[in-house]
């Protein structure tokens, strides 16, 4: 068919590279960036530590073209299948110097001792690099966000703080500056058809309108769904599944949007975290703060929101904050469109309403009135990149005396769904807002939830902190 | 600072250049190796069948114990742990079969197709059910010296307590990974990722049933190890070499990340009990501690680590009557193993815990009871274990720091901070480290080196330490220029590899410079030696006769101090010497001096000489989602006359974080049937960059040569990891606030989020 390509098309060492499906090829089309990188002889700087999103050792850039700008972003190359870099820039460790000259970045490091054995080097070079191609001065808040995705065990971080500070501090033209508009000539160049990728074992699906998405859908019931792939690519790179269909939604310019209307925030359900951290930083602080430390900045380019209501785990940091805003979850087939609630979209553990044609396609977050106060606390083991032990979300509104008019209390990892406190919500209405009472409630709490014990916290751990959230939303909402 | 030396592989790290084994591009022909493990903590391979497996398409070869020609035997110290299970399951993860295949799927499904019985048995996984067993892996050792029970009867308190700290996961960014090429005959070529390239080397010979002169292991440099890659990388290495001399071929094996963390073993748990007495004035008069290891399921290096437990139960502090019982005990898990520090942090940990507790007990500060007990200089200086204490640097540490860190007025607002604060307690702690430097094992204390000149005045080093990130290359690239005079870059440092110098020692204890620097210095003075002897005669003239003493290497150059016109390039003096048939290469080699131990006293002298440091650390508690942070942290360390001062405050930055992970939020746990729940980094959580202090102060002890060792440094690795006790420590000040500091929170290593809360929870409501 003329109007799909079995091949993919990207930009690596300042050339187009072309990758065909052709019956005789030897990569998967969900062969990882980061497999399909170290299978070449002269990429293998970019390292494996952990095959899950959680070290950075395989972080490279990828540039795109958004509004004519080419965009640098850090991403974690082992959460990656090689259709979704189609139409992009690769930039890896081994591009950043040019011939013998060291980029600014990198001679920070060497002079500041930011690399011991080196293993995590890579990664924090090209954290540190994406850094540097982000216009404006870069503060120390930004660096901490940009190395959360990124461990070391050698340096305690100290040195590579510092080095980031001297390399950041001072940003002048680099090569990339100088061939920039011949790479957006090239990547302009590349064609966005529909692709389907085929190899005796996998069908890999990469449309790009809705329609077409929709299509493939209703004929293939079974096809995995992905937005960022950054879940489903841990059945790959940890179970080793070969997994049969694939529908990758992240070329679907319909599904990525954010319009702000007077009423709220419109979502496009492949709209990743990060560019939707960015635009409702000032309207809805309380998701710039979960957005914060959700996973990491790498994880946040490429995870979608509809991805974090797809996946509808008990342990999904957005669900109770989208249930605290009343958000509503838009799906779709090729014949109708439904609404929901997002309470009421998911039904069970992983499950939702989703019927086997549907997709998520968008999801429309009301702004609050502004006597309603919302305060997100996801309580984790380590600040950055980790998984929530309890996630919970405060929505209320009081009268002027300071009774409780309204509230909503809504839990992630307390059970095997993010729900409501109803128990402790009812105690708690039309009673004082107060420290006292928020103490006396504290007990409720252990009528809404039964959690479970497992590797992150024991049973009893999770009741106390799920408690001592009703004092921390007080102690917060003094300030 | 003067001429700032950068580390060798800088460069190369930050291109991505630099090559780990598992970037070495491999002949086309090289096979994918895959290890079955054992999906069970406990029981019997009663029967397996490999034929149907055998015919997977892709799959070479698939190895049970039956196909090793050599001994089934991998256990370095004691001999109890197989390569492959005969009969007897002990752990999940430990390996039942080995296949070679093209690929991973192929391997996977060769797997599918392995047919065997086992029958399961009841697996022990806790350390306390091991003990309620008396699941001894060896007999308790004792040490032992005064006469603590006619002692403890006259003092005036005695606080008796268990404590217990986790594991930790080594987290080395660089999985176990192996390469081995068979060669000629029974020749076999491995790169390997080990701290210890001749054991490896040994036990491959055994498995192979070859000469040791037939394998030859190399290592260029190791994606981190911390002790994780001392007998860790071994078995990797034996299943590799075993799959590439069965099938002719190479074969590579890299363990998964989650792969590694289940089947390799990791730091041991303790379970403590102490006991001590004190009198009115905070003098400590008598110490019993009782330390108990989980070894997992075989020894391993456990003896040793409880060696260095032993040796470090009563750390900075004179005990004059103390009983230290140490016993290793046999649980179903991997067998733990080194890990920074190596038994060192649970003996020290265990003595600051009581020294807290006596503070506590006596109303005093802590940092006053423990100035009171350290060494002193002349008298009360003898170890429990018969060595001296010489030049003991603590109270010159303790000055300095003391008035840097602001401490006492820190202290003060610190109190009254926590007045005022109803869900945020701070708390600041000060944890000394004295740490002995030397295998605790006399005969592990040596080294050796091969220093080659070639015609164009470049060196090339040679030496058996293991470049893991430390910086020992760069360091032993320093030693061997400074000897001649030249540039740093005439001198390269060789990847370690067994045929250019055998018989050493792991690149471990924190000994690789002290030991590697020393040999290759003494080749380096050999060849030294060699040149002084025929530039004498070169340079003696009718009546001009030159003194060898008078000879000096520097800048490059070659120097008759007494007479201006002998002055040549060094490489000039290089080409004299081989014109006249003089060999530039020598062998140089190391014995760390005047050590000796008596295992059956327990008395000697283990110790070369010892570390000193202090940390003070200030953390703020949330008490309600026990988040702690760290506002601020102090380090004053010993590194002798430090001739690398910025590899070895990396060093101390590094280990200091590695110690805060282990006291904080470096978790493990396993479920009753022995399966590790936090088997990734998903759940496994060592610190992040926002986890460290928010004021960072590192310093080294400034004019503090040490004698009798390379160029007047001392050794860095293992040490500072100490100094993440100041964290912990502070931790449980800021907790025992929210009581008023009225009770001991009962908190032990690792104080997560949970512990903390859950050990606040007991405190407010007097469980
Ligand atoms: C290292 C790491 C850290 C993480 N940290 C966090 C964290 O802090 N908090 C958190 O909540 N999660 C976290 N996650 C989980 C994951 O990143 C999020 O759930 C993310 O939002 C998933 O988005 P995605 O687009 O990548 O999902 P994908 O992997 O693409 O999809 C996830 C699921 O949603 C379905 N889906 C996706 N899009 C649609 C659609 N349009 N219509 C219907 N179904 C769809 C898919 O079929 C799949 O079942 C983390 C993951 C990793 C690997
Ligand atoms: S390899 Fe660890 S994040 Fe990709
Ligand atoms: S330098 Fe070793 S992990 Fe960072």
């Amino acid at each position: 068919m003329n109007s799909t390509r079995n091949y993919i098309e990207f930009v690596l060492d300042n050339k187009i590279q072309k990758i065909e499906w052709n019956g005789t090829h030897q990569l998967s089309p969900t062969t990882t960036l980061l497999q399909y990188l170290r299978s070449l002889e002269n990429h293998k700087g970019t390292k494996e530590g952990c095959g899950e999103g959680d070290c950075g050792a395989c972080t490279v850039v990828v540039a795109e073209l958004e509004n004519e700008k080419l965009v640098y972003k850090a991403v974690n190359s082992c959460l990656i299948f090689l259709p979704q870099v189609h139409g992009k820039q690769i930039i890896t460790v081994e591009n950043l110097a040019k011939e013998n000259t060291l980029h600014p970045i990198q001679s920070a490091m060497v002079e500041l001792d930011a690399s011991q054995c080196g293993f995590c080097t890579p990664g924090f070079a090209m954290s540190m690099f994406a850094l540097y191609k982000a216009s404006g001065v870069t503060n120390e808040s930004e660096i901490l966000d940009a190395f959360a995705g990124n461990l070391c065990r050698c340096t305690g971080y100290k040195s590579i703080l510092n080095a980031a500070h001297k390399a950041l501090g001072s940003k002048t033209k680099d090569q990339f500056s100088e061939i920039e508009n011949d790479i957006k000539q090239k990547l302009r160049n590349i064609q966005h058809k529909n692709g389907l990728f085929t190899t005796e074992l996998q069908q890999y699906y990469a449309p790009k309108s809705l329609t077409e998405a929709l299509t493939i859908k209703k004929n293939n019931n079974k096809i995995t769904v992905i937005g960022g792939a950054s879940d489903v690519a841990l059945r790959v790179t940890k179970k080793k599944e070969i997994i049969p269909q694939i529908l990758d939604l992240s070329h679907i310019s319909e599904l990525n949007f954010i319009n702000k209307t007077s009423q709220g925030f419109e979502i496009g359900s492949a709209t990743t975290l990060q560019q939707l951290k960015e635009a409702v930083k000032s309207d809805l602080p309380a998701f710039d703060n979960i957005l914060s430390v959700f996973g990491s900045k790498q994880i946040r380019q490429v995870a979608t929101l509809g991805g974090n209501i797809g996946s509808a785990s008990p342990i999904g940091d957005t669900l109770p904050l989208l249930m605290a805003y009343k958000a509503i979850v838009t799906v779709k087939n090729l014949s109708e469109e439904r609404e929901f609630p997002l309470t009421e979209f998911i039904t069970g553990y992983r499950q939702t309403q989703l019927k086997e044609d549907e997709l998520i396609t968008k999801i429309f977050i009301p702004i609050p009135d502004s006597s309603v106060h919302i305060d997100i606390q996801k309580i984790s083991k380590r600040v950055d990149l980790d998984i929530s032990t309890v996630c919970g979300v405060l929505r209320l509104e009081l009268e002027s005396d300071n009774t409780i008019k309204n509230i909503n209390l809504y839990y992630g990892g307390m059970s095997a769904v993010t729900k409501g406190a109803e128990n402790t919500e009812k105690f708690l209405l039309s009673k004082k807002w107060s420290k006292e009472t928020l103490t006396e409630a504290m007990p409720f709490i252990e009528k809404d939830f039964t959690p479970i014990a497992d590797a992150r916290s024991e049973a009893e751990g999770r009741m106390i902190f799920a408690k001592n959230l009703l004092l921390k939303f007080w102690e917060n909402f003094q300030k | 600072m003067p001429n700032k030396i950068v580390h060798e592989s800088g460069n190369l790290h930050v291109t991505g250049k630099a090559v780990y084994i598992d970037d070495i591009n491999t002949p086309s022909n090289t096979l994918h190796g895959f290890i079955v493990t054992s999906p069970i903590a406990k029981g019997i391979l009663k029967s397996f069948d490999l034929s149907d497996a055998l015919e997977t398409p892709g799959v070479h070869a698939i190895l049970s114990y039956k196909d090793i020609p050599g001994q089934n035997q991998m256990g370095t110290i004691v001999h109890d742990e197989v390569i492959l299970v005969e009969k007897d399951i002990e752990f999940i993860g430990q390996g039942l079969f080995i296949i070679a295949a093209d690929n991973e799927h192929c391997a996977l499904n060769a797997k599918a197709k392995i047919k065997m019985e086992i029958e399961e048995l009841e697996p022990v996984i806790s350390l306390e059910d091991s003990m309620k067993l008396g699941l001894k892996l060896h007999d308790t050792i004792v040490m032992e010296s005064g006469n603590i029970n006619t002692e403890f009867a006259k003092c005036d308190h005695i606080i008796e307590a268990q404590i217990e700290n986790g594991g930790q996961e080594h987290w080395y960014l660089e999985t176990q990974v192996s390469l081995a090429i068979p060669g000629e005959y029974d020749e076999i070529k491995i790169y390997s990722s080990t701290q210890h390239p001749s054991e490896t080397q040994a036990l491959i010979a055994e498995a192979l049933h070859v000469g040791k002169h037939a394998v030859v292991v190399e290592t260029r440099r190791l994606g981190g190890a911390f002790g994780g890659k001392e007998t860790q990388a071994n078995n990797v290495a034996i299943w590799a070499s075993l799959l590439a001399n069965k099938t002719q071929k190479p074969v590579k094996i890299r363990l998964f990340r989650d792969e590694d963390q289940k089947i390799t073993g990791k730091r041991h748990p303790f379970l403590i009990n102490y006991k001590i007495g004190f009198n009115n004035d905070g003098i400590i008069k008598a110490y019993f501690v009782d330390f108990n290891a989980n070894a997992g399921y075989s020894s391993d290096l456990s003896m040793a680590i409880l060696a260095r437990a032993r040796t470090h139960a009563e750390n900075a502090y004179f005990i004059p009557n103390i009983r230290i019982e140490s016993t290793a005990w046999k649980t179903n898990i991997p067998s733990n193993t080194a890990f920074r520090g190596f038994g060192g942090p649970q003996g020290i940990y265990a003595i600051e815990d009581a020294m807290e507790r006596v503070a506590l007990k006596l109303g005093k500060e802590p940092a006053e009871i423990k100035y009171k007990n350290f060494y002193k200089h002349d008298i009360n200086n003898t170890t429990p274990y018969g060595e001296i204490v010489e030049n003991n640097r603590i109270y010159t540490i303790w000055d300095k720091i003391i008035e840097d860190s602001d401490y006492y007025s820190r202290k003060k607002k610190i109190n009254e901070f926590n007045k005022n604060n109803e869900f945020k307690k701070r708390g600041i702690a000060l944890t000394p480290v004295k740490f002995g430097i030397s295998f605790n094992t006399p005969f592990l204390n040596q080294a050796g080196s091969l220093v080659n000149i070639y015609t164009d005045g470049t060196v090339l080093v040679n030496h058996g330490g293991i470049e893991m990130g430390q910086g020992l290359h760069t360091k032993i690239g320093q030693i061997v220029a400074d000897e001649f005079g030249i540039s740093l870059n005439k001198v390269k440092v060789n990847a370690t590899i067994t045929s250019t110098v055998p018989n050493t020692s792991a690149t471990a204890a924190s000994s690789g410079t002290d030991m590697n620097g020393m040999a290759a210095k003494n080749a380096a003075d050999k060849l030294i030696a060699r040149f002084k002897e025929f530039l004498t005669k070169h340079w003696s003239a009718n009546t001009y006769k030159c003194q060898p003493e008078n000879i000096i290497f520097k800048d490059n150059k070659v120097i008759d101090l007494g007479n201006d016109l002998n002055n040549i390039e060094f490489t000039e003096a290089v080409n004299l010497l081989y014109l006249d048939r003089i060999s530039l290469s020598a062998q140089g080699f190391y014995k760390t001096p005047n050590l000796y131990f008596n295992n059956e006293t327990q008395k000697g002298r283990p110790f070369h000489y010892f570390v000193w440091g202090i940390s003070i650390s200030e953390v703020e508690l949330d008490i309600l989602t026990g988040r702690h942070k760290i506002l601020r942290t102090d380090i004053l360390h010993d590194t002798g006359h430090s001739f690398n001062e910025n590899i070895d405050i990396g060093q101390i930055e590094g280990a200091f974080i590695q110690g805060v992970g282990w006291c904080t939020s470096e978790e493990m746990k396993w479920d009753k049937k022995g399966n590790l729940l936090n088997h990734s980094p998903d759940t496994y959580k060592i610190p992040g960059i926002r986890d460290i202090p928010e004021i960072f102060n590192v310093e080294l002890l400034k004019n503090a040569p040490n004698p009798n060792t390379i160029k007047q440094s001392k050794a860095v690795g293992e040490p500072p990891f100490i100094h993440g006790l100041s964290v912990f420590f502070a931790i449980k000040h800021a907790t025992a606030a929210v009581n008023d500091h009225k009770k001991y929170p009962n908190l032990n290593i690792p104080a997560t989020h949970e512990k903390i809360i859950l050990a606040i929870d007991e405190l407010k409501n007097n469980k």
